[in-house]
């Protein structure tokens, strides 16, 4: 692998791992403003439009920098993948110039709306603008999801002259993965809105501060949570057999095992330093019996390792692994506290027990770390193709030095630190500062016609999210 | 009917949309440098924030519409420029973030206007930067990007970079004029004055240097006099009707420079269209060269055929809720 090739890969690595944190965030919280917003709507609690502005403020913030991360990716496809962009572009182009459409315009023209128009629009038309940008954020996904699913499964298109040309397009877009790994992104990155919301209402709850607040995320976020990881455990293992089934490659690495057959009852790997040149562990770690009983639904199950895979096709086992382990031992904390969470509200412990809201406390952005762990592992494991079967990732990169290459880099680094930076700054700053006091709001009166008439113009009045 | 021809049209009415709209955004965002006032910034940074999002969504339509119809192109185009690229893109991250992290804090809130300024600014040169590259040439191999790292720069992309920022902020200031009231319009009708002129100039300069380094630009140009000719009229005409009428209270409507300036940009942009077309890669690769196969586009174009007009039609919409005078106290929760 040559130099720019390797930096090439850092860069795209970087930029798009910087940026999905925030899609992941947006796209969870999205939802529970839509529920949050939809509650006062049918209660006129006010407490639940307290809720709504209060997350509103993180949301837009995770929006912004979740919007401007994403431009670069857009371009990236050419700046640093041009061969990429030349042999894919007439497949996945047409796929995100449908996402641009459908979903970004969308959530763009109904976000200004979202923000800063309650007092124009009136509530229902601004629900109505929450709902658009809820299901902006769905569209986003499926069609990224479509595309990047394309990349993990190809299907339905053809070599002609070098070339590949769509054959049918129903099967380029519902390609063998997409149907599960989008419920899975999905409910993904509803999770992490879920502990997210259940989490900073914990650390309230912990501190004796905006109590109905906290009680009220609390609840809703565990409810909602506690479903959604009840799903994601029943997806997850669907899509384990379907990639199983695409990519072995990919999910040998996953679990950490070398031999092309486990020789005996293969130990659940928890722990394993790889030697990738040797083609074996160096230490591992794990629990007996485990692994087959997991792997195989038997006691004494054989495992196949990455030997059976030639080793110019294999994946970084270390990546693939720990991408798969972090992600895996998340979701099991996350299922223990949604489980917790069940029988404490049975016994009605639920706001009071210590132990627990620490634990939810520290969960709050395990969320966004599985779901990074997860695309780690989707990505590094697809290795060394960037088109599984198709194009090699060092047969994809532009002809551009290596040492413009870093210093791109390196620009990157500084300015997304800063983004970062501030984002944290500014969200723990809105968590600790708490929810505006509650406010008189004026009656849900909102229709077209109150959108259109010109007085409101001059009644407009509010203070800002300072 | 010729699909490239259809691709093409999208993809340069894309590109002049955004050019137009978030154009008057990054002008803005320039103009926040000269405004020394905090609460006069404010009320300037309220009067695109409800619409910017949308505005620059259309950078990323044209992108992606190139990366869908023309492969070819993009995979020569993105790496020729590399640097201005990557600088545009880094920039808008910075203008674009400060739009929400400025609200946030009231301490650091002119380092944030400071990021805002040099984030437009950087945007809107090295956009130029990249058109005036465009005209020196790329080079291209068997299609694929031949050349250096540095080729687009020379002092002619630096003149349309500097040419692209008085034309930006010319829109802003007109955008400005449009939305405010009180000392921020005083404050757009003084840039306005002073930067329509320096945009006339750097435009001419821009145009005499473009005849001069490529002779392309003068072989197309003898083949367009009359049209060509026309545009320019009208753009000298509204530039000059913009400066001497930027005066307090003598526009009859507060739309006019505005309109004036949109007027002027769309004259430009159809002089480059005629000097590029029918090539996506300047004088090197054609449209039909570098389209990509018929279903693709096919699938692009229907989409676009269905999706577009609803999507016009809601940030049209957009526009109407936001429409008037920016509130004096900002646009509230």
């Amino acid at each position: 692998m040559t130099d720019a090739t390797l930096l090439a890969r850092i860069q795209f690595a970087f930029t798009v791992s910087f940026h999905i944190i925030f899609p992941t965030i947006s796209i969870g919280l999205a939802l529970y403003l839509a529920v949050f917003e939809g509650l006062w709507l049918k209660t006129k609690d006010a407490v639940y439009l307290q809720i709504y502005k209060f997350w509103l403020n993180i949301f837009a913030m995770a929006f912004g920098v979740g919007v401007v991360t994403g431009i670069v990716l857009s371009f990236e496809f050419g700046l640093g993948f041009a061969k990429f962009a030349k042999l894919a572009g007439p497949i996945i182009g047409p796929m995100i110039g449908l996402e641009v459409l459908t979903s970004f315009f969308l959530e763009a023209g109904f976000l200004g709306i979202m923000l800063f128009g309650l007092n124009r629009v009136g509530p229902r038309l601004h629900f109505f603008a929450t709902c658009m940008v809820v299901l902006g954020t769905v569209l986003s996904a499926s069609w990224i999801l479509s595309a990047n699913s394309w990349m993990q499964t190809p299907d339905g298109v053809a070599w002609e002259n070098g070339r590949l040309v769509v054959t049918d397009w129903w099967r380029v877009v519902v390609n063998p993965s997409w149907l599960i790994r989008l419920p899975h992104m999905l409910s993904a990155a509803y999770l992490t809105g879920s502990f997210l919301v259940a989490g900073v209402g914990a650390w309230y709850l912990l501190k004796q501060k905006h109590l109905t607040f906290a009680r009220r995320t609390v609840s809703l976020g565990l409810a909602i949570g506690s479903v959604l990881i009840a799903g994601q455990v029943f997806i997850g293992d669907i899509l384990y057999g379907t990639m199983l089934k695409y990519q072995p490659p990919k999910m040998q690495a996953a679990e950490g095992v070398w031999e092309t057959q486990s020789v005996s009852a293969a130990p659940y790997l928890w722990v394993i330093i790889p030697d990738q040149k040797n083609q074996r562990n160096l230490f591992e770690f794990g629990t007996p019996r485990l692994g087959s009983i997991w792997l195989t639904h038997s006691l004494d199950g054989r495992v196949a390792g990455l030997k059976n895979t030639p080793v110019p096709d294999q994946p970084l086992m270390g990546m693939a692994f720990y991408g798969f382990r972090v992600m895996y031992v998340i979701a099991i904390a996350m299922f223990a506290l949604a489980a917790a969470s069940l029988w404490l509200r049975w016994r009605g412990k639920l706001f009071s027990t210590r132990w627990f809201l620490i634990s939810l406390t520290l969960m709050t952005p395990s969320g966004i770390l599985a779901t990074l762990a997860g695309w780690y592992l989707a990505e590094t494991g697809r290795q060394p193709y960037v088109i599984y079967g198709l194009l090699h990732t060092a047969d994809a990169v532009s002809p551009v030095p290596a040492g413009t290459l870093l210093t791109s880099l390196i620009a990157f680094i500084v300015i997304y630190s800063i983004f970062f930076t501030a984002f944290l700054v500014f969200v723990i700053r809105a968590i600790r500062r708490g929810p505006n006091e509650l406010v008189d709001v004026r009656a849900p009166s909102g229709s077209l016609k109150r959108a259109l008439r010109p007085s409101i113009m001059a009644s407009t009045l509010g203070k800002k999210p300072i | 009917m010729d699909l490239p021809v259809l691709s093409a049209l999208f993809l340069t009415g894309a590109l002049c949309l955004y050019v137009m709209l978030d154009g008057f955004d990054l002008g803005v965002g320039a103009l926040l440098l000269l405004e020394p006032d905090e609460r006069h910034r404010d009320r300037m940074v309220d009067a695109i924030t409800p619409t910017w999002d949308g505005n620059e969504t259309w950078l990323i339509m044209a992108g992606v519409a190139m990366l869908a119809g023309f492969p070819t192109a993009y995979s020569v185009l993105l790496p020729a420029f590399y640097v201005p690229l990557i600088v545009m893109l880094l920039s808008l991250g910075l203008r674009g973030v400060s739009f929400e992290f400025r609200y946030q804090t009231v301490k650091a809130r002119p380092r944030w206007d400071a990021a805002f300024a040099v984030g437009s600014i950087l945007a809107a040169f090295s956009q130029g930067a990249f058109v005036g590259g465009l005209i020196i040439g790329v080079a291209v191999d068997k299609g694929v990007f031949a050349g250096g790292t540095f080729d687009w720069l020379a002092p002619f992309s630096i003149l349309f970079g500097f040419a692209s920022l008085t034309g930006y902020s010319v829109l802003g200031a007109g955008w400005l004029h449009l939305k405010s009231e009180g000392k921020t319009k005083i404050y757009a009708e003084r840039c306005l004055r002073w930067i329509t002129p320096i945009f006339l100039l750097l435009s001419s300069a821009t145009c005499f240097a473009a005849y001069q380094i490529q002779p392309q630009v003068a072989e197309v140009w003898s083949h367009h006099v009359v049209s060509l000719l026309a545009l320019a009229a009208i753009f000298l005409l509204m530039g000059l009707a913009i400066t001497l009428r930027a005066h307090p209270s003598s526009f009859f409507f507060d739309a006019e420079p505005f309109v004036g300036g949109l007027i002027m940009f769309a004259c430009a942009l159809v002089g480059l269209v005629l000097t590029f077309a029918p090539n996506i890669v300047p004088f090197r690769i054609s449209i039909w060269d570098a389209a990509s196969p018929t279903a693709s586009q096919v699938f692009l174009l229907v989409g676009v055929l269905f999706v577009a007009p609803v999507v016009i039609g809601y940030s049209a919409f957009s526009y109407w809720v936001f429409r008037g005078k920016t509130p004096k106290e900002g646009w509230g929760e």
